[in-house]
């Protein structure tokens, strides 16, 4: 407090004065709008020494401790790691790798409750530590000197935001040098019990300044301003002692400030350090990089610090373990994977650990659904705070207070109506999604309405709702897409339809009378044929309806395979019975069948009936016979086109075989129609051999 | 009298040609109504409102020729809405017929499927991919849980299965209004 003190000496002790009267005339040293003073309880864990190098007997470590994409575990259960090994990692998208925090065997690689306000498991990679925490061999990397060898950097660090969200920090890096005016590093620690920034501040100071020399040396920052509350002086102090261990070069290039703030809930917040420091404030539809300011958590730089000049990933982080129901709360340099329980059992706890831990601060951590949950990199705090008796909510008096209290300036009371009547979109017009959650607004309603939960909910349901009707959209436009393609393909069946039916009429007029014993000869064998077909159909016909699933699957593979031998036996002259039929067309082919045969049967009967010699209508019957088959073609091909088309979405490469299939089949019935042209045109004697030997070939 | 009929005459011609004009200038496309109705529908397509999707049923519940309470997955709600979008008595839904408390999904058993084909036509969102003879897979990101792909699967290889929430799926609560806050 000492420098803010000498600094304005006389506004800060009539305030105090003033405090007296009016306690919000506190809220008249700093630059941002509301802001509440809850007890602070900090010397709890801050009279006590740092605990280092606590090895616990297992280590759960979740394969997502970030926001964005979960990592994939890259080590297997059974196998031994080295402290500092990778041990999961993904190049699917936003994401930062995991690192084993000493040596020891995986356990176990399987779902774990996580410290999540949900309480559902997720993938964790389980580590019993060996005790021997022998390290993998270390490589300093250089210290980078442009934006993307810095995010390469951090990146393979494991680094993410380690201050709250946990956004992965390279992805909040910016490409390009000299876009960013103001380095900021958050050392205001607003939030009551929590003092591990504070202890960091005071023993790794240096490594904050390396990390932030880093930064300002690889972005091109001309400022970096440390902003740290002034109930934290021996930080403050630190902080400043250390600033004579950076180089004098990069004191010229960079400036290096230490701004004690105001001590107020919640100045940590980005926007109120922001605002207080470059009295900025962040339009609410930009991020901090595009009004030039990055911000960065003292952790976050130490973490950079030490990848940069020792190679060491992130592996462990400061802790504080505290709250009203601990005998001795302490901070701590804890193994990411260190379990809550084990953590507070060290502090020896007042009476058992019946209730639950609470992951953060009381204003704004969440209560764990299992004290056995893991430290993650995103946890600052283990509070033990036995459950006092809530006070009932009752109904909202209209004070005012929440408006007051709100440092993003929002209308508490009015979200909280339309929240609760579950109008939506009000509650997204008085722009909820600013709301910081920060939980001013509970804390002075005198009515001790949960108010941030409210908001909470109503922003989980509006993007809920957004989401769907997304996804209603999206079903819709997929559907009409469907029926339109569906048209499509029947318009284009009935004109190819139309468009046979004419050519067969057409050939059929220009036709000259064959010999009987030529067609009779062709019949017989497009009989053949036929029979050949039915046989195959039938075979595939009982495969698919028998069971258990794996005869059923090797029957109609071996179905298959007989028909694909069938179909390239006759391959030449039979296009519709080719391999590549659905089992719907087979039925259909098999009715259409049976119906030409029965058609062919009673022409037959009549033929032997009337004169041999009745040249005209036996080329008739025959080009019946084949026009038939040449729908039966169409029809199939219709159909594979339909299915080929449904599978564009996702396979096109697979579309090409079947289109390819229908159009060799149509030409090869092109072919025969032709074929069967010439030979009526020529001597019967050769048209029989020549029939015969296209047909049994 | 005389000047008074032309004045009126006059009126009346030039009214109806600005009608006649605004008519076609400013023609609304389809149906309005029935485009109402549409966006309030859960677009699910399962058809067991009886017509062959969503925008099906909401035509003809735009022309009045059919009933209001129809539509299985969007329930009680969704009925409520089209009766007054329409006008209409709220009708209530069928006892049996009951909305799944879950979403559900389509899930293919990949070493049962023989690669028939048959489920992709009868997905009315082209939600399934794959080809003759392959194993099929649903994508799950489209499936609208609609069921109709259950049924014509000749191994029975189709599971509807909940879609069970994630921590990044999962949404918070709402605060339990207790008495005396609910008397506000
Ligand atoms: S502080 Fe509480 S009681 Fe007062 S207006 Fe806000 S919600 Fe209502
Ligand atoms: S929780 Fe939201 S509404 Fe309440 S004070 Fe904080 S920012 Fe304002
Ligand atoms: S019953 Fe199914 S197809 Fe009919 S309107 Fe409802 S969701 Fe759409
Ligand atoms: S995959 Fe099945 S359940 Fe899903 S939308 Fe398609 S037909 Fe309906
Ligand atoms: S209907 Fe069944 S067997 Fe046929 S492709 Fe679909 S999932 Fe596979």
């Amino acid at each position: 407090m000492n420098a803010l003190v000498e600094r304005k000496p006389l506004k800060h002790r009539l305030i105090a004065w003033l405090g007296k009267l009016y306690p919000m005339a506190k809220r008249w040293l700093y630059h941002f709008h509301g802001g509440v003073f809850p007890k602070y309880h900090k010397s709890l864990s801050n009279r006590h020494p740092l605990l280092e190098d606590y090895i616990p007997d297992l280590l759960t470590l979740p394969v997502q401790q970030h926001l964005g994409v979960a990592t994939e575990p890259l080590v297997q259960v059974g196998d031994r790691v080295l402290k500092y090994q990778r041990i999961a990692d993904t190049n699917k998208g936003l994401s930062a790798p995991i690192h084993a925090p000493t040596s020891g065997y995986v356990t176990a690689i399987e779902p774990r409750i996580l410290p999540h306000p949900s309480g559902l498991p997720g993938l964790c990679i389980l580590i019993e530590p060996d005790g021997e925490d022998q390290a993998q061999p270390l490589t300093p990397a250089k210290s980078p000197a442009t934006p993307q060898a810095l995010k390469k950097l951090v990146h393979e660090a494991g680094i993410v935001g380690m201050g709250g969200a946990g956004f992965p920090t390279f992805a909040k890096i910016p490409d390009q040098r000299g876009c960013i005016e103001h380095l900021i590093i958050n050392g205001a620690e607003c939030e009551p019990f929590i003092t591990c920034d504070d202890q960091l501040m005071q023993h790794k100071a240096q490594a904050i300044w390396r990390g932030a020399e880093i930064v300002a040396q690889s972005l091109g920052i001309p400022r970096v301003l440390c902003g740290i509350e002034d109930n934290k002086s021996q930080a403050i102090e630190a902080m400043n002692d250390a600033l004579s261990g950076l180089s004098t070069a990069s004191h010229e290039q960079t400036s290096f400030e230490v701004h004690p703030v105001a001590t107020v809930y919640p100045m940590g917040g980005q926007e109120q350090l922001t605002q207080e420091l470059l009295h900025l404030e962040i339009p609410s539809d930009k991020h901090a990089i595009e009004v030039g300011v990055l911000m960065m958590n003292v952790a976050t730089l130490a973490a950079i610090a030490e990848a940069a000049d020792e190679g060491k990933p992130l592996i462990s982080r400061y802790v504080t373990v505290s709250g009203m129901g601990l005998e001795h709360p302490f901070n701590a340099n804890v193994l990411l994977g260190t379990s809550f329980q084990a953590l507070a059992e060290k502090a020896s706890p007042k009476t058992a650990l019946t209730y639950p831990l609470i992951q953060g601060g009381p204003m704004m951590g969440i209560s764990m659904h299992s004290n056995n949950v893991p430290v993650i990199k995103t946890t600052n705090c283990v509070l033990a705070n036995p459950p006092e008796a809530v006070e009932p909510a009752m109904p909202c008096i209209r004070c005012g207070e929440c408006m007051d209290a709100c440092p993003i300036q929002l209308l508490p009371q009015q979200l909280y109506w339309h929240s609760r009547s579950h109008e939506y979109d009000k509650v997204k017009d008085l722009s909820v999604f600013d709301c910081i959650e920060c939980g001013c607004c509970s804390f002075v309603c005198p009515s001790h309405i949960p108010l941030v939960q409210y908001y909470r909910h109503a922003k989980s349901e509006i993007v809920r709702i957004e989401k769907e009707d997304a996804a209603a959209e999206l079903a819709k436009q997929r559907h009409e897409f469907k029926q339109a393609r569906i048209e499509k393909a029947e318009k284009a069946k009935k004109a190819r339809l139309q468009a046979k039916k004419d050519a067969v009429k057409k050939q059929a007029a220009g036709k000259k009378p064959a010999t009987g014993a030529a067609a009779a000869k062709a019949r017989a064998a497009a009989a053949a044929k036929k029979a050949a077909a039915a046989k195959t159909t039938n075979q595939s016909e009982t495969s698919p309806s028998e069971k258990p699933a794996q005869t059923a699957r090797e029957k109609a593979m071996a179905a298959a395979k007989a028909r694909a031998q069938k179909a390239k036996n006759q391959a030449d002259n039979a296009p519709n019975t080719d391999s590549a039929t659905t089992s719907t067309a087979e039925d259909k082919r098999k009715a259409a069948m049976a119906a030409a045969k029965k058609r062919a049967k009673t022409r037959q009967k009549t033929e032997t009936g009337a004169s041999p010699l009745k040249a005209s209508d036996n080329a008739q019957s025959e080009s019946d016979d084949k026009r038939q088959r040449a729908m039966n073609a169409a029809k199939q091909a219709s159909k594979k086109g339909e299915s080929s088309v449904s599978q564009e979405a996702g396979t096109k490469a697979d579309t090409t075989a079947p289109t390819q299939d229908k159009r060799k089949a149509a030409m090869e019935a092109a072919k025969k129609r032709a074929k069967a042209r010439q030979m009526q045109q020529t001597t019967p004697d050769q048209t029989e051999s020549d029939q015969a030997s296209d047909t049994e070939d | 009298m005389i000047e008074a009929l032309i004045v009126f005459l006059a009126l009346a011609v030039i009214f109806g040609l600005l009608l006649g004009y605004a008519k076609i200038k400013f023609k609304v496309e389809g149906n309005p109504v029935a485009d109402q109705i549409d966006n309030i529908l859960p677009q699910t397509q399962c058809g067991q409102c009886g017509f062959p999707g969503c925008r099906p049923y909401a035509e003809a519940l735009a022309e009045g020729k059919s009933e209001v309470n129809l539509c299985v997955p969007g329930g009680h709600e969704v009925m409520i809405q089209i009766s007054e979008i329409t006008h209409r008595e709220p009708k209530e839904m069928d006892e049996t017929k009951a909305p799944p408390d879950e979403p559900m999904v389509a899930v293919i058993d990949e070493d049962l499927c023989i690669g028939c084909v048959h489920c992709i036509k009868a997905c009315p969102v082209d939600a399934i991919v794959g080809a003759t003879k392959m194993m099929h897979t649903v994508i799950e990101k489209e499936c609208t849980g609609c069921e109709l792909c259950v049924p014509v699967c000749p191994v029975d290889c189709i599971d509807m299965v909940p879609q069970r929430p994630t921590p990044q799926t999962w949404h918070w609560p709402e605060p339990i209004a207790n008495s005396l806050e609910r008397r506000s």
